[in-house]
């Protein structure tokens, strides 16, 4: 196999592979400021600068040459190459700044020169925390400065676009933000304007970035040049939690980070996965954090001459038992819900099963030309496919809908079909409708009873994107039942760590007063005489779905976490006993 | 070193015949008989190897600035596949103190058209571009001419001399950026773009134009490939300094009588290029300094002169660089100071931005320059001066950031003393 | 205000687009085609252009900024570019830039209130030997410039009266 020498150390490799990546890939470190795997290299910082050389082979033999000591004769390129567009060949030598001082040198100089026009504006700049400028001038960089003259001044404060703020002063030209619209996003939205120093990213004269991708530049920008209009000036990086989740806006299941202070989820960033999304989310995604946070239905809620009030858990769980006892078991209809995790579904089905009513039934939620072929799918529920394995009946809304007007009991898993117009107000005039939700809306103004469920920030559960991958949450911000501490599966950031209930930073108001639909099904199944509903967590109920039904066979959390989601075989159907 | 033979030199590029610009005078002189020749004479050029051969080994060194080898950088270029492949014929001649190119525009236009079409020919081109600098409006127009007479005369276009060598010929304006006279921007730029220099690998004769194999040549070094063809490489290297041969365009500038654009042989001692071509210095001044080839060229004291000529060897040894052989001359009241802080405007005003070395450094040094010239400067400035050069050299995508550095580190350290005596006197903390 | 191309540049700009094997390439052209036309390629010629060609209206803007010689705003109608650089610098350009700095009593980088004359200071024109210059209006260069010429060019100017294109010999061709 091939091989390249790196500070003193072979290593092999295989295949077409820039250094950079390579050495990064190891474990090591090059800084640097404009490449980014996943789009061209155009090598313009200047700051993964490295010393390359290549032994000297014998013409006729074909062999290396050996100096006197035994030790193959290394050519060095005359001038030190930047490692993220040098390709790795075979017998290459390579020293980094580790062993290089001329090469450390070199970085710790362009490093002075990027920061020479750079504002020194950290302590309000929103990037500060998670900077790669931040962090590669402290690793890197110079003490002091040495320029005494004046920096540049460029447009500060500058609105691209309705989610994204530019201040050309911070920008250092790396134009990772200028070619994720030539070669990701494709609108060419962004160029670089004038020239030299005086450069720096723009939309067309009168344009607006408003790319439906806009937000993965503030992503990308190595410093805070470009940020985002909703989060700016919230948060400090580092008093934040982050939980890796799922987008739920679509069917794509793009990974997700879910970043939270104080239970509040302030913002929405993509997580990599090769397979799904790469480094990108759309824009729409991220809005998706109000919902985890607004509206949410806290205590259950119950109509009482047609107003809705708040009521006791014990209260709303004899209720749901007095309901269903009261009317035969073919008008109860159990709705599942595309919005919902594989967890509550089948916890849905397993309900009807035990209690012997007719299998749930669902009604996927989808709008003609929302998807692009890229991250947004026709498909907004992000498990559509997960119902379809399950099993469940999925029927259109004319048939929910006839289906609904008949039924005396409904019990509706969380989806909103009275605001997506399946069903209308009127058709459920005389069913007995309660609604497990997790946010308020039309929907759950119509039920009679409301109970409120975790969401998906707040639980660990599965869902089946629209390629048949299915992936995980993880529980990111607490309920009045759940303690972080005592959560394994939960993050502790540095407020969450050090804070105290005395401390102002920390409140009890984000706590949602909710339950996992498993809880509420346990004590509904206790109420109505049935047991089955033990479970500690997603994880116990994802143990019992793929040992029983054939989708899920072999699907595991770990498994999932390990692989980063699992495609699962959509040949195979969940046969129902 | 024996002397060259210059006062007895025959113009061969620009000669001296009147009206020469015209095609019909062009080949009533002889003209496009060369490209005939490596067409249709299968005798003396069996093939387009033939011609590349003959080219390298008249060792035309680029007279862009980089002297590199003509007709080896032509084979370079991989074998034909039936696709595209391009001549970027560099007329972008912004290099403070060169003005040579335009005289072949202007004057012999065809010349030029010829080498371009040989050297098309030995390479397979299929298309040529020449990009001239957007304010050679006046060339730009005249090359339009020419261009179209000669497609009318049958030399550019289908079946040329009835062979089975087609190639078209067009101009390409640019719009103001010194940056594209460096090749990769050139593309850049022909390409409809910001002119940003290209990564290199991949090199242009791998992937130049619209990912296609491309060669990139001055426009006086595709001139001079039409009198090798014409009159042999011998005869090529006989003419003037041994390793850089053949005629060169001086353009002499700055304080001299008699400034303009000779033809001469290279290889002309320094003062003789002065004193007799350009009839020595402007109302009877000393010399101070001579800048050789274009402003990135390091600056030679006058002291440093003697028996220098005007070719790459002699110039080194000396610390500097035949470049684009614009020579620009200095007298005694020159302000060394204020001519560098001008030069680094200029780099300043042209760093493209691209490279972070570059960008910022070109700024640093004219402010810091500007500094000095305002008589605010220390002098740690002259140090700092030194290390931002340093830091910018061998660092970037292109030359760019060398050029700008060169002329401040060698202006500085051979004109010291006039640089502090600008500096403000230090400021010493008494303990 | 409106721009649009007429018939004959639409035409040309067809003609460019043959020139080359991707419409991009005709980026340059196209904008010198609209400056042409309009005097200036500002913020609505640039969508013009892009329009045009079909290229996304950021590249044009990009490209427009790159380069010096597009004018993206309105000029004067004549734009004195005085070389100020090195060659021209060491024979006077500065002292020629001054004089036409009070003679219009404008600052360089400015305009006449009459918007008779734009004043740049550029960089080098390729003129060296002609030291110092000027250029007009991205046309015609004006060479050999002193003090006083400079005023008389812009009382010519002001006249009307514009320059020829100037033919300088090489000094040592002696044509036959």
């Amino acid at each position: 196999m091939p091989e390249v020498f790196i500070d003193g150390k072979r290593f092999e490799y295989e295949g077409e592979q820039r250094l950079l990546q390579f050495i990064q890939d190891q474990g090591m470190e090059v800084p640097f400021f404009c490449y980014h795997p996943s789009l061209s290299a155009p090598a313009n910082c200047r700051q993964c600068l490295v010393k390359v050389g290549q032994p000297v082979k014998d013409r006729e033999t074909g062999e290396y040459e050996l100096d006197e000591n035994g030790e193959r004769v290394i050519r060095w390129f005359p001038k030190l190459q930047t490692s993220c567009n040098t390709m790795i060949s075979d017998g290459m030598v390579v020293h980094t700044q580790e062993t290089d001082d001329l090469v450390k040198r070199a970085q710790k100089d362009t490093l002075e020169f990027i920061l020479i026009n750079h504002p020194l504006d950290c302590p309000i700049c929103d990037q500060a925390g998670e900077c790669p400028l931040q962090i590669q001038t402290y690793k890197y960089g110079p003490e002091g400065s040495r320029f005494e003259v004046k920096k540049v001044h460029k447009p500060k404060r500058i609105q691209l676009g309705p989610r994204v703020i530019l201040d050309a002063e911070r920008c250092i030209n790396c134009t990772r933000c200028v070619r994720f619209t030539d070669e990701v996003s494709k609108t060419h939205q962004l160029t670089i304007t004038s020239r030299g120093d005086k450069n720096y990213p723009i939309t067309a004269p009168d344009r607006e970035f408003d790319d439906a991708y806009s937000l993965n530049t503030v992503d990308i920008c190595p410093v805070g040049a470009l940020t985002s209009a909703d989060f700016r000036f919230k948060a400090r990086v580092w008093e934040m939690n982050q939980t890796p989740s799922i987008d739920i806006t679509n069917a794509k299941g793009t990974n997700i980070d879910i970043w939270t202070r104080d239970n509040l989820v302030l913002r929405i960033t993509p997580r990599y996965n090769e397979a799904v999304n790469d480094h990108w989310m759309p824009d729409e995604g991220r809005e998706a954090y109000r919902l985890f946070n607004e509206n949410r239905v806290s205590r259950p809620h119950q109509k009482i001459d047609n107003e809705q009030v708040k009521s006791s858990w014990n209260n709303a769980f004899a209720t749901v038992a007095e309901q269903l006892e009261g009317v035969d078991k073919k008008d109860v209809l159990l709705i599942g819900s595309s919005h919902a995790s594989v967890e509550e579904n089948y916890i849905l089905s397993k309900l009807s099963s035990l209690l012997g009513y007719n299998e749930p039934v669902f009604t996927s939620h989808t709008e003609k030309g929302k998807g692009d072929g890229f991250l947004l799918t026709d498909d907004l529920a992000p498990n559509a496919n997960g119902c379809r394995l399950l099993g469940f009946n999925e029927v259109d809304n004319s048939k929910l809908s006839g289906l609904a007007e008949k039924a005396k009991v409904v019990l509706l898993l969380n989806d909103n079909l009275v605001d997506r117009e399946v069903l209308s107000e009127d058709q459920l005039n005389n069913t007995f409708v309660v609604s497990f939700s997790t946010n308020h809306s039309q929907t759950s103004k119509t039920a009679d009873l409301v109970i409120p469920i975790t969401c998906i920030a707040e639980h660990a559960a599965s869902y089946v994107n629209i390629d048949g991958r299915i992936q995980r949450s993880f529980p990111a911000k607490e309920t009045k039942y759940t303690n972080r501490r005592l959560d394994f599966e939960m993050n502790e950031g540095r407020l969450d760590r050090y804070g105290t209930n005395f401390d102002n930073w920390v409140t009890e108001e984000n706590k949602v007063d909710c339950l996992p639909f498993w809880i509420v099904a346990s004590k509904l199944a206790d109420q109505l005489g049935v047991d089955g509903f033990d479970y500690g967590n997603g994880r116990e109920i994802m143990e019992e779905i793929s040992s029983t039904l054939a989708p899920f066979e072999g699907v595991s959390y770990a498994r999932m976490d390990e692989e980063s989601g699992i495609v699962l075989d959509q040949e195979k159907t969940t046969v129902k006993s | 070193m024996s002397t060259v033979d210059w006062k007895n030199y025959e113009p061969v590029l620009i000669p001296n015949i009147k009206d020469i610009h015209k095609i019909d005078v062009y080949r009533k002189n002889g003209g496009y008989e060369a490209l005939k020749s490596v067409l249709t004479d299968k005798k003396k050029w069996a093939d387009q190897k033939s011609v590349i051969e003959e080219v390298k080994s008249a060792n035309i060194r680029g007279r862009g600035g980089a002297g590199f080898n003509a007709g080896l950088k032509w084979s370079f270029m991989p074998p034909a596949d039936g696709g595209p492949r391009y001549l970027a014929c560099n007329g972008d001649e912004s290099e403070p103190g060169t003005f040579k190119d335009r005289k072949i525009f202007e004057y012999n236009p065809h010349v030029f058209i010829e080498g371009a079409l040989i050297a098309a020919y030995a390479m397979e081109i299929t298309s040529i571009y020449v990009y001239i600098r957007g304010e050679y409006k006046a060339y730009i127009q005249m090359m339009e001419k020419a261009i179209q007479d000669a497609y009318d005369a049958g030399m550019i276009g289908k079946n040329i001399f009835g062979s089975d060598f087609s190639v078209d010929f067009y101009v390409h304006s640019g719009a103001g950026a010194y940056i594209c006279g460096e090749e990769t921007s050139m593309l850049e730029s022909l390409e409809g773009k910001r002119g940003y220099p290209r990564v290199k690998p991949p090199f242009p004769a791998q992937k130049g134009l619209w990912g296609r194999p491309t060669t990139i040549n001055n426009i006086e070094t595709l001139s001079h490939v039409t009198s090798v063809i014409n009159r042999g490489a011998d005869w090529f290297k006989s003419i003037g300094a041994e390793n850089h041969p053949g005629p060169i365009l001086y353009g002499i500038s700055g304080h001299v009588n008699r400034p303009g654009v000779y033809e001469l042989p290279s290889g002309v001692p320094v003062f003789d290029l002065i004193n007799d071509v350009a009839q020595g210095m402007r109302n009877g001044k000393k010399l101070k300094a001579v800048i050789p080839g274009g402003s990135s060229t390091p600056v030679v004291r006058a002291d440093q002169l003697d028996g220098v000529t005007m070719d790459s060897d002699s110039l080194r040894e000396v610390g500097t660089m035949l470049g684009t052989a614009g020579m620009v001359v200095m007298d005694e009241d020159t302000d060394m100071v204020d001519m560098l802080w001008r030069i680094t405007h200029f780099y300043h005003h042209e760093s493209c931005g691209q490279c972070t070395p570059c960008r910022e450094g070109t700024g640093w040094l004219e402010k810091v320059m500007l500094k000095i010239k305002n008589g605010e400067g220390e002098i740690k400035d002259l140090d700092l001066l030194l290390d931002i050069t340093t830091q910018m050299e061998g660092r970037t995508i292109c030359a760019l950031a060398d050029a700008a550095a060169w002329p401040v580190r060698h202006t500085i350290t051979r004109f010291r003393d006039e640089f502090e005596a600008r500096c403000k006197k230090s400021v010493h903390a008494v303990a | 205000m409106k721009y649009e191309f007429t018939e004959d540049d639409l035409q040309e700009i067809e003609k460019i687009k043959a020139k080359y094997p991707e419409v991009k390439a005709a980026t340059l052209p196209a904008l010198w085609v609209a400056q042409n036309r309009f005097g200036h390629v500002n913020s609505d010629v640039q969508k013009l252009v892009a329009e045009t060609l079909e290229l996304p209206e950021a590249h044009v803007h990009g490209v427009a900024t790159f380069y010096t010689q597009y004018y993206k705003e309105e000029k004067g109608k004549f734009v004195l570019d005085v070389c100020t650089c090195l060659s021209c610098q060491l024979c006077g350009g500065y002292d020629v830039l001054e004089r036409a700095e009070e003679k219009l009593g404008i600052k360089a980088g400015e305009t006449t209130d009459d918007g008779m004359f734009t004043l740049n200071e550029v960089e080098c024109l390729g003129a060296c030997g002609y030291a110092p210059m000027l250029q007009i209006t991205n046309d015609k260069y004006v060479n050999n410039l002193t003090p006083e010429k400079i005023e008389s060019l812009i009382e010519d100017l002001k006249a009307g009266k514009t320059p020829e294109y100037e033919q300088i010999e090489m000094p040592l061709r002696k044509v036959k």
